[in-house]
């Protein structure tokens, strides 16, 4: 074997190193460079805010992004309160018994779960057994418990990074245990838990499976009057249009997944700019 | 000489494992009561036991009776125990909220006062007290995370005396400070004895020897020694005490 001198070995690791590192982004930004390139022409205020016409081939996909929004923001209005009271109970009561080790361990598994499992679930339990037929309702409810495994971790440590010497400091004054988490455990961990939710909903945007058997419909030729109709939504009917239908504009299904993309970007976004944010204004 | 506070057969456990044995101890009140003791000698749990604090450790537990005023503290429920008997922790630990807020936050979660004009007459009198007013009259509502340690910690007494308690514990409170703090907060000590009954767990022989009233030591989980203060550092009846406040070990 060829000894190389300290020096050189460490160039050459550093290098190897490093270029791994770069290889990470260069996914990154080469599909956000082709869906751009490819996309762009399609995008225009008639795409974002009309329905489709010619069997989609052209118009715009409004109704999938209502669709789309209107799913997400209802399986997040669901899953956030019972996550967060969830993350609460686990983190600031509950003691260390086999009840909530078998707790934990569901939870682990919940977030282990395919998400087309969820779809299939998703379909019997709230689609079939509840009667809510393929509906908003069903697929945010559905998105809403492939959610909640997640939303409980990320609002648990963000309950956790709040020093444990704050809370002795309150209950040492008398205050209860409710009052201390009601007013120094949990303003503190807010700023975390929202930028956990922020990312919980990018994430939701994007899935397909468990809004396949549940939500979602080909082409519904109206926009959703309540939570119990059937709706169009963009992952899916970028799949559609990618894959069903013949003669299909290359520029509307990139335009279609440049909408998706940006939707979920944002988020992102927003998320890291909040993190930036609270980290600013944190005392401790 | 009126006792707070009488400790009957006191015996504390952490998984199993004796750290406190047997102890019988009284504390008289309106006086400090200093302990002192090496590391692992049982004075934290000790003090942490007067106003159950333990309590949210699930590998503790006790055996013996603790009565305050005759009232048994395992009896009453914890936080109305912890509203009579304050506690001051080694590192001050101000809320992550303004000066204000840190002294008024106890009184309003417990219901003691409500209106604006009474907060602001306890926040001033509170900072009276814990001779901190002069210095933070002018900026009540700035963070009270951007004070210096001594500051803090006459905050947290502040926000102590903030709920009006019986008895205040101080579980080494000058541990992390300079002189000149320390010397501030042994100062207010001894002004705050004259309403208040005073426990003082230090690591600082010389501390207990300039605020107490009387000292006890303790020394693996035992109470080795208790006398007026005057009297254990001059003449020590136990060889151990002796050992330590001569600064043989420890």
């Amino acid at each position: 074997m060829i000894k190389l001198n300290p020096k050189l070995s460490q160039k050459f690791s550093y290098t190897l190193l490093c270029l791994a590192a770069i290889f990470a982004i260069v996914p990154v930004l080469l599909m956000v460079f082709i869906i751009i390139k490819n996309g762009a022409s399609a995008i225009s205020w008639e795409f974002l805010s009309s329905m489709p016409k010619d069997g989609m081939r052209g118009g715009g996909i409004l109704p999938a992004i209502i669709g789309t929004l209107s799913i997400v923001s209802c399986a997040i209005i669901v899953t956030l309160p019972i996550g967060v009271c969830a993350a609460i109970y686990l983190n600031e009561y509950a003691k260390d018994n086999i009840f909530t080790r078998i707790i934990k361990l569901a939870i682990v598994n919940l977030a282990g779960v395919p998400s087309v499992v969820y779809g299939l679930f998703g379909l019997g339990i709230f689609v079939m057994f509840l009667k809510l037929g393929v509906s908003i309702i069903a697929g945010a409810l559905t998105l809403s418990i492939m959610e909640l495994p997640v939303i409980i971790t990320t609002a648990k440590s963000a309950l956790n990074s709040v020093p444990y010497y704050f809370r002795e400091a309150s209950l040492s004054l008398g205050v209860s245990r409710w009052q201390t988490i009601r007013y120094v455990v949990l303003p503190n961990a807010i700023p975390g838990i929202l930028t956990g939710a922020i990312l919980s909903i990018a994430r939701i945007s994007g899935e397909t499976a468990p809004i396949l058997f549940t939500a979602v419909a080909f082409y519904v030729p109206h926009l959703p009057h309540s939570i119990f109709d059937q709706v169009m939504a963009l992952p899916y009917h970028l799949y559609i249009i990618s894959t069903q239908i013949p003669n299909m504009p290359k520029d509307v299904i990139y335009g279609t997944a440049l909408v998706l993309l940006m939707m979920v970007l944002t988020m992102s976004c927003v998320a890291i700019f909040a993190r930036i944010y609270f980290r600013k204004r944190r005392k401790w | 000489m009126v006792d707070k506070i009488k400790i009957e057969n006191l015996s504390c456990y952490y998984n199993k494992k004796s750290v406190l044995e047997s102890l019988n101890l009284n504390i008289v009140k309106n006086e400090i009561l200093s302990v002192i003791g090496p590391a692992n000698s049982g004075k934290t749990t000790f003090l942490r036991t007067l106003n159950r604090m333990n309590d949210f450790d699930v590998t503790y537990s006790r055996k013996g009776n603790v009565y305050l005023d005759g009232d048994n503290i395992f009896d009453i429920d914890a936080e109305s125990l912890r509203r009579r008997v304050g506690m001051l922790f080694a590192m001050p630990i101000p809320l992550p909220m303004s000066i204000y807020d840190n002294i008024t936050y106890a009184p309003k979660r417990l219901d003691l006062i409500t209106k604006k004009s009474e907060l602001d007459s306890i926040v001033e009198r509170s900072l009276k007290d814990a001779s901190l007013w002069d210095e933070v009259k002018d900026r009540l509502d700035s963070s009270a995370m951007n004070m210096s340690g001594g500051q803090q910690q006459r905050l947290c007494i502040a926000r102590v005396l903030a709920i009006n308690p019986e008895v205040i514990l101080f579980d080494e409170p000058c541990s992390g400070l300079d002189p000149i703090s320390t010397a501030k907060v042994e100062e207010l000590m001894i002004d705050l004895k004259e309403k208040y009954t005073i426990v003082l767990v230090t690591n600082n022989v010389k501390q207990a020897s300039r605020v107490s009233y009387t000292t006890a030591f303790f020394l693996m989980g035992k109470l080795i020694e208790i006398d007026q203060t005057g009297k254990l550092f001059i003449s020590p009846k136990e060889k151990e005490t002796e050992d330590y406040i001569t600064g043989r070990f420890g």
